[in-house]
């Protein structure tokens, strides 16, 4: 018996009878019910999976306290009103948040962080990693981590520009057919359900092989096949505030339409759109990545999560982790974003008097 | 009379918290109550006053975001305070039940009345199915609706709002309950509707001998129901004395306060001898797209300076004139005229000077006001649309209307609309309609969602900008307490027909036409008999429905 299994147990242990000393019920469950499962684990596995239990359970706690301690700091740096708000953000929010922080500033900072160049040759094909290479080299030899940092520019800022114009199309016509009504209303609900026929991701090759894979065509195409879910959203929320009655005393004061949207209306549908800009960033997200996967989207040797696990796929069945690397940073940043607007729904939501 | 009787409830030294702005607010500041076997407690005072957080408290229910913080709840020998979820959940519905006010919100949509009915019977297993609906149709015909034996079956949308909230009493009455209460029954209900309501539930209670809390802010219709009155302020007790001898002599000075709010009447204004209405209302058809016809050949003159007050029952085409004269429904036939000239039938097709000078007051100040809109805009922009006022002049316009409503600029001019209470509310709804220098306000039942004081306030206010502004107010109402207190003119509407129209002091006197006769007489008075008196003078079965439904077509009245 190693002193790591014997200093595992004591401590689980320990936790177990303080927490039920102290009447922490939930810290008791989790602490013994983890005691009573690494009993089996460790009659399985051996060490090998205590260990991985104990790392799991140190990653988790690691995270913990980052979503904790950057929640304080955000508290600290904004104003008071934000503070407040801030303070009924969970634990998965504030990660969430940690982590955009993070690619933000990966993106932003990116030629100063990466230690080489997006598309520089400096070692042999799929070269393992080493002092020089946090993540080894990729199947040009172009360094992995470098790439994966250029990437956070150009996939999260490709995804983040396509979402907005997609919001802008969509937001706009759902609130014009909110407050127009009528023939305007029905047009717009027609042209947006052909659009929604349409497969997405068949109409996105479609325009792709049409106009060709540029940067501009990928933003505008995923904009028109997302507009319409933006549309139908913004038009049922506006649907319901444009009943109410500051509505009728707007119309009645005599003010156009474009008053009615910016001033009247939209404040009071901002909660749901954005949280539902978060869950579009998403999904646009997989679909520019799954667009990269294919070969129709951002076009080498400009580096993007995407085809960075297509080029490297060949690896998966050498047992390699390295395709997955890109892989995990588009499904953390997927989370991340997933917890952030999770809290926003629950905000919006339990706002409504 | 009810001291020698056995103690049903007792509430002691009650303390219930709020949780607002991250810290628990006291809601209920220790308040005591005691209810015996067969007696009815009315509990009365304006919103926020904690009425009906006692009245849940008194099942032993805590609402959302309160918790009881102390005292002790003693239902027969039980205290709730400490029993468990399912003791109370047995108490509920068997021994204890609940009307609510909105009674076509609180029935299932998608079930039968009479399976509602019989759901708590079955539920703790008292009756068999079958036994429980017999019952059901027995209390109906108590209850007095239409049809004992077959209104049952109807879902709840297909009977009408005073049948619907009878069917509920009737509901809470199903296991034949030890305690029932009545959280504002009859708010929601028209004057007419309100006394079938009344006097079934008064019947009902009597008749079983159940003991009954019953909440409402209207001591008319309190003064009917109680044996005994509990006067509440702000969470707290102000007093507590049997019936006849609270409204005879009440103590405090808030309980005078409250019985005293009726008083407020004003001169009546005579109509010039010659000059032209300021809104003319001519043999107006109007319907809704499809739909039948909902004004018929309805005509009227509002003159500068005086106020119309149009009354009715729900349904009778008040507000439907509103909306035609506002512009927001053309009419189909007849034309509004405004001195003399001709409004464009759609709003949309009148200048920028006309729509000002027709401006509108909201029932609801919760739906009329932007929620995300700071007051200084609100109040701000007919100011900056109409006058064109920018800047610094803006900004002493809305300090001069913030004045001229009684509210302090400097408090307000930053805040929302859901930080504010609803009187406030209700004046910055006013503020805003002043805004565009109007001639001319329609103020669709402004204070009926408001309580006594507050209301009476608000028709103080909107007197004073009369005399001050010379403005001509078209009042909807359904409350003849207000017609009397600030109409100069009425019009009496019914089925989307004008039936009479005139001066107040002539409308008030009789003869009258029978539906206005109806109308009036149906008002609850503060006097503990009038119910008794009123029921013996039309017959039990003649009230509601049936008594409209009565009404002779061919009297002289109608005719004349």
């Amino acid at each position: 018996m190693s002193w790591f299994v014997i200093i595992y147990y004591t401590l689980l242990l320990g936790t177990s009878c303080l927490a039920a000393f102290f009447n922490k019920r939930q810290i008791f469950l989790v602490a013994f019910g983890l005691t009573l499962v690494s009993f089996i684990l460790g009659i399985i596995g051996g060490p090998a999976a205590l260990k991985a239990v104990a790392i799991c359970a140190a990653l988790l706690g690691l995270a913990a306290m980052v979503s904790y301690a950057f929640r304080e700091f955000l508290i600290q740096i904004a104003s008071d009103e934000m503070g407040k708000e801030l303070r009924t953000a969970p634990m998965t929010a504030a990660f969430g948040m940690f982590v955009m922080f993070t690619y933000a500033v990966m993106g932003v900072f990116a030629p100063w962080i990466a230690p080489h160049g997006e598309a520089e040759v400096i070692a042999s094909a799929f070269a393992p990693p080493d002092q020089n290479m946090l993540l080894g080299a990729d199947q040009l030899g172009r360094d992995m981590f470098s790439r994966i940092i250029y990437g956070a520019r150009n996939s999260v800022g490709l995804a983040l520009a396509a979402t907005i114009a997609a919001f802008v199309l969509g937001a706009l016509a759902g609130l014009l057919a909110a407050t127009k009504g009528g023939w305007f209303d029905q047009f717009m609900g027609r042209v947006a359900d052909v659009i929604m026929s349409i497969p997405s991701l068949i109409f996105a090759l479609l325009m792709l092989s049409i106009f060709g894979p540029h940067i501009h065509v990928i933003i505008i195409a995923v904009a028109v096949i997302y507009a319409p879910r933006v549309f139908r959203l913004t038009r049922a929320v506006a649907g319901n505030v444009v009943v109410m009655d500051y509505i009728e005393a707007a119309k009645l004061r005599g003010e156009g339409t474009w008053y009615l949207i910016r001033r009247e209306i939209l404040p009071n549908s901002t909660a749901p759109l954005v949280a539902e800009f978060g869950l579009e960033f998403c999904f646009v997200f997989l679909l520019v990545a799954g667009l990269s996967f294919l070969g129709l989207g951002i076009q080498p040797p400009t580096a993007d999560w995407g085809s960075m696990v297509r080029e490297n796929a060949t690896l998966i069945s050498f047992g390699d982790i390295t395709p997955l690397i890109p892989a995990a940073a588009i499904a953390l940043l997927t989370v991340g974003v997933n917890f952030v607007v999770d809290w926003m729904l629950h905000r919006s939501s339990g706002l409504k008097e | 009379m009810t001291n020698k009787k056995e103690v049903l409830l007792e509430i002691k030294d009650l303390e219930i918290q709020g949780y607002s702005d991250e810290t628990w607010v006291d809601i209920i500041k220790g308040v005591d109550l005691t209810l015996h076997r067969g007696e009815v407690l009315g509990l009365i005072g304006e919103s926020g006053a904690g009425k009906s957080t006692i009245g849940a408290a008194a099942m032993g229910y805590a609402r959302d975001g309160t918790r009881i913080s102390n005292g002790s709840i003693e239902f027969d020998g039980m205290e709730l305070t400490t029993a468990s979820e399912s003791e109370k959940r047995a108490l509920r519905g068997h021994r204890i039940a609940y009307v609510a006010q909105s009674a076509a919100a609180s029935f299932n949509p998608s079930h039968k009345l009479i399976d509602q009915y019989s759901e708590a019977p079955l539920q703790y297993r008292l009756k068999k199915r079958t036994e429980a609906q017999e019952d059901a149709m027995e209390l109906y015909e108590k209850l007095r609706l239409p049809n004992p034996q077959e209104i049952g079956f109807r879902y709840p949308h297909q009977v009408s709002g005073g049948q619907l909230q009878r069917a509920m009493t009737a509901m809470a009455m199903s296991c034949k309950p030890d305690l029932i209460i009545f959280d504002e029954p009859t708010t929601a209900l028209d004057v007419t509707t309100q006394i079938e309501v009344l006097a079934a539930i008064r019947d009902i209670v009597d008749e079983y001998n159940t003991a009954a809390i019953y909440i409402t802010h209207d001591l008319a219709v309190v003064a009917q129901m109680a044996d005994t009155i509990k006067v509440l302020l702000k969470g707290e007790e102000v007093e507590e004395a049997p019936t006849k001898e609270m409204l005879d002599s009440p103590k405090e000075d808030y309980t005078k306060s409250l019985w005293a709010v009726r008083s407020f009447k004003r001169d009546q204004k005579e109509r010039p001898k010659d000059g032209t209405p300021l809104i003319s209302v001519r043999n107006v058809d109007a319907s809704y797209t499809g739909g039948d016809k909902v004004l018929d050949d309805v005509s009227f003159d509002v003159y500068e300076g005086m106020t119309v007050a149009v009354v009715g029952e729900s349904g009778s085409g008040k507000s439907t004139t509103a909306r035609v004269i506002t512009g927001l429904l053309p009419p189909s036939k007849g034309e509004v005229l405004f001195k003399g000239e001709p409004f464009p039938p759609d709003y949309r097709n009148r200048t920028k000077d006309q729509l000002r000078q027709c401006q509108m007051i909201y029932q609801m100040a919760d739906t009329a006001l932007n929620p995300k809109v700071k007051i200084a805009e609100i109040i701000g922009r007919p100011a900056q649309f109409y006058s064109g006022l920018s800047g610094a002049a803006l900004k002493n316009r809305v300090d001069e209307l913030l004045d001229l409503i009684e509210l302090e600029p400097s408090k307000y001019y930053n805040r929302y609309p859901p930080e504010l209470s609803g009187g406030q509310k209700q004046r910055i709804g006013i503020a805003r309609a002043l805004a565009a220098e109007p001639t001319f306000i329609v103020c669709d039942e402004v204070t009926s969602a408001l309580d006594q004081l507050v209301a009476e306030g608000i028709l103080k206010l909107l007197d004073r900008l009369q005399k001050e502004l010379n403005l001509a107010y078209m009042f909807i109402t359904h409350d003849l307490a207000t017609v009397r207190s600030i109409a100069d003119e009425v019009v009496v509407m019914q089925h989307g027909k004008v039936v009479e129209q005139g001066p107040k002091t002539k409308m008030f006197t009789p003869p009258h036409h029978p539906y206005t006769d109806l109308l009036l007489s149906s008002v609850p008075e503060m006097d503990p008999e009038w119910l008794t008196t009123l029921l013996e003078e039309r017959g039990v079965d003649n009230v509601g429905d049936a008594a409209t439904a009565q009404i002779d077509p061919n009297d002289p009245k109608i005719s004349g």
